[in-house]
């Protein structure tokens, strides 16, 4: 790494200098990348990043490449049903589709470079607001070198009523992938964001891609956050999202990972105001050597804040998981409430999953928390009774498979990613 | 089709090693209305659940065909598609799949890739299936048995019988945890799917359910084989005198499986 650092600097000013940004924008990748060649590599407790190669020379300054047959059907699918979709591929974008009405109303969808040379302030007051450029070595990555990105504001007292979607590929050209989502929900506003993250061809091992989102959703606005993704083998992934939810606002993510990459994952809600809610509703189905270290996390400071956690992963092959669901409930965070399901199904003995919850509560008032955790093999009697009826056992097993995860792809509020999603799962059920 | 036959000869069934059914000869034809009673623990239900081929059993001796078929070497689902049925006393709730198409699956397994019912003729059917089994139609699209009331479990099992234009139909303590409305309900079902192109072994401890669905045979299963046949007279006396008199003209001091040794 020492080798490229000089170049990779030059590198985030090439960057800076391609996009015409401005001088706090210069200024903020620049230290970021200080914090990122600073920062050393940390072990995780059950990830040891200490044996990762971090290559992120080569960056993807354009678009080569071309769409995978599958993205190109997808994107096709969300422009025909008349929802906003953009389309960043290699961290370059390639197309934006915003129907007229949602820009009269004040709605901005854009990429995130077109957003800084446009709203600017916007975007100032806001980038790095919720996940620190220093947070983390790979979130600063992240602010260093992140191209593309989704930008999206919703007016006060606004209803967005179809789902805007951020169709992200990448085709392996290139090494460093770093995406950036802010989501900015104003006072009682609503709002859909739907990312769609497609590997469609393998990447060469021993890479890193750092992908951030960071939502706000101020007093009573209510935003459903969908992160689609398939992090495939090669790479380091790290993927970070966190929600600053205000008072009486509420945060629902779903997440999916139908993949076999070594991934570092965190959905956290920071549910700062009184009466603040959030959900996560997280799906991995993992395949081949899949690593993913999931954690859902809830941070309760406001009072009467309420989460759920929801989580079901499925591993095959040698698969080897770790998710955990996290709820701390801070001193004055009174009334505030938490619940937790991790539920876990290993389809082949050479598969390993583990369900870690946390609770830490320090306030003594609360009203619920409570958790689940269960780790364990596909139920013989409900094999035995789908078979009893006629049903041959594969078919059999994909049923019973589909019955943990339909509830999760039925949350994505967007036909098209749920049958790119279920297409993805059934691949890896066949 | 023509009329199912079923022969079992000489059956022998062990779970964990212990031998529970020890020797049952019995004949199912089409047409026919078999009752097997008798006291708990003689083995009906693993006579029920080996025939299907629940995992947890081994057959350990003696054959069972269907129309002349080896039924022991059919898996499970090859037994139900050759037209076996078994109404679970304990059927299993699978969360996530829904009780519609979980049915259509079922029925489309049997009759074939190409041959598939129509969405729309198998709804019809459902419902009205549903309806004359006095099921709440939310029921086509709640979650398999999650949930579902003892009663609810039964009458869904009769649904799918009724559904699946099964040959040979094994009911397994269907009677318990029905109060008299819905067993009237079940044996109705089961009276109108009487022809001669389905038989019956119905597995029973009480009588009451034989005065609803009248048996052509009634057997009695003590220590793990049939101890003695008869016609429908037979269950009537048993509902009145109890089995002691049976036990005491065979010898039986204590009629579950294992007791004799």
């Amino acid at each position: 790494m020492t080798e490229g650092t000089s170049t990779l600097a030059s590198v985030v000013q090439e960057l800076s200098r391609k996009y015409a940004e401005p001088e706090w924008l210069k200024e903020m990748r620049e230290s970021a990348w200080n914090s990122y060649v600073n920062t050393p590599v940390v072990r995780l407790e059950k990830s040891d990043l200490s044996k990762r190669s971090w290559e992120i020379e080569n960056l993807p300054l354009d678009v080569q490449s071309t769409a995978s047959d599958a993205v190109d059907a997808l994107v096709q699918s969300i422009v025909e049903s008349g929802a906003p979709v953009l389309y960043v591929r290699d961290g370059q974008v390639v197309r934006t589709e915003v129907p007229a009405s949602l820009s009269q109303r004040g709605v901005i969808v854009t990429d995130m470079h077109t957003a800084v040379a446009q709203h600017g302030e916007l975007v100032k007051a806001h980038l790095g607001s919720v996940v620190r450029t220093d947070e983390s070595k790979w979130a600063a990555l992240n602010a260093a070198l992140w191209q593309g990105g989704a930008f999206v504001y919703v007016p006060k007292n606004t209803a967005v009523d179809v789902a805007v979607h951020f169709v992200h590929e990448d085709t392996g050209a290139g090494a460093g992938i770093a995406p950036r989502i802010l989501v900015v929900a104003d006072e009682n506003s609503s709002l859909s964001f739907v990312e769609v993250h497609v590997a469609s061809s393998e990447k060469a091992s021993g890479v890193v891609t750092s992908h951030v989102a960071e939502v706000v959703a101020k007093a009573n606005a209510r935003v459903t956050f969908v992160s689609s993704n398939q992090f495939r083998k090669g790479p380091t992934h790290f993927a970070t999202s966190r929600a600053l939810v205000h008072q009486d606002a509420s945060v629902d993510w779903v997440f999916t990972d139908v993949g076999d990459g070594y991934t570092v994952g965190l959905l956290e809600s920071e549910l700062q105001g009184s009466g603040s809610r959030s959900t996560i509703r997280a799906l991995g189905m993992g395949y081949g050597r899949q690593h993913l270290d999931l954690t859902a996390s809830m941070l309760h400071e406001g009072r009467y804040s309420t989460s759920d956690i929801v989580m079901h992963g499925v591993l095959r092959g040698r698969a080897n998981s770790i998710y955990r669901s996290s709820t701390h409930i801070f001193k004055n965070a009174v009334g505030a409430g938490s619940e937790q399901h991790d539920r876990m199904l290993m389809l082949d003995s050479t598969a390993r999953a583990d369900a870690i919850p946390m609770l830490l509560i320090d306030e003594n008032d609360v009203q619920r928390c409570g958790h689940a955790a269960s780790v364990g093999r596909i139920d013989e009697n409900q094999i035995y009774y789908l078979m009893s009826r006629g049903i041959p056992k594969p078919e059999a097993t994909k049923m019973v498979v589909w019955g943990y995860l339909q509830p999760t792809v039925d949350a994505i509020p967007s036909a098209g990613v749920r049958e790119f999603v279920s297409n993805l799962i059934d691949g890896e059920l066949a | 089709m023509a009329s199912p036959h079923l022969k079992i000869d000489g059956l022998k069934v062990s779970i964990e090693d212990k031998q529970i059914v020890r020797g049952l000869d019995l004949e199912v034809k089409g047409g026919e209305i078999h009752a097997i009673m008798g006291p708990n623990g003689t083995g009906k239900s693993t006579l029920a659940s080996a025939l299907m081929g629940h995992p947890a059993y081994d057959v350990t001796g003696g054959t069972v065909t269907l129309d002349g078929q080896d039924l022991l070497e059919m898996s499970v689902d090859e037994r139900a598609r050759a037209g076996l049925f078994l109404a679970m006393q304990y059927p299993a709730e699978v969360p996530g799949v829904s009780n519609a198409n979980f049915i259509r699956t079922a029925l489309n397994a049997r009759l074939g890739e190409g041959n598939e019912v129509p969405v729309i003729k198998f709804h019809r059917q459902l419902q009205e299936k549903m309806k004359s089994l006095n099921i709440d139609p939310v029921f086509a699209e709640r979650y398999l048995n999650e949930g579902f009331s003892g009663g609810e479990k039964k009458r869904n099992e009769i649904l799918q019988m009724s559904m699946l234009n099964p040959r040979i139909v094994i009911l397994d303590e269907i009677d318990s945890g029905l109060d008299i409305d819905a067993l009237k309900i079940v044996a109705k079902a089961v009276n109108d799917l009487r022809s001669p192109e389905v038989g019956f072994l119905i597995i029973t401890h009480y009588q009451r359910l034989l005065e609803y669905i009248v048996p052509d045979y009634v057997h009695v299963m003590m220590q793990g084989r049939i101890v003695r046949s008869g016609g429908r007279e037979l269950a009537e006396k048993l509902e009145a005198q109890g089995y002691d008199w049976l036990k005491q003209e065979l010898g039986i001091e204590d009629e579950t499986v294992g007791a004799e040794a």
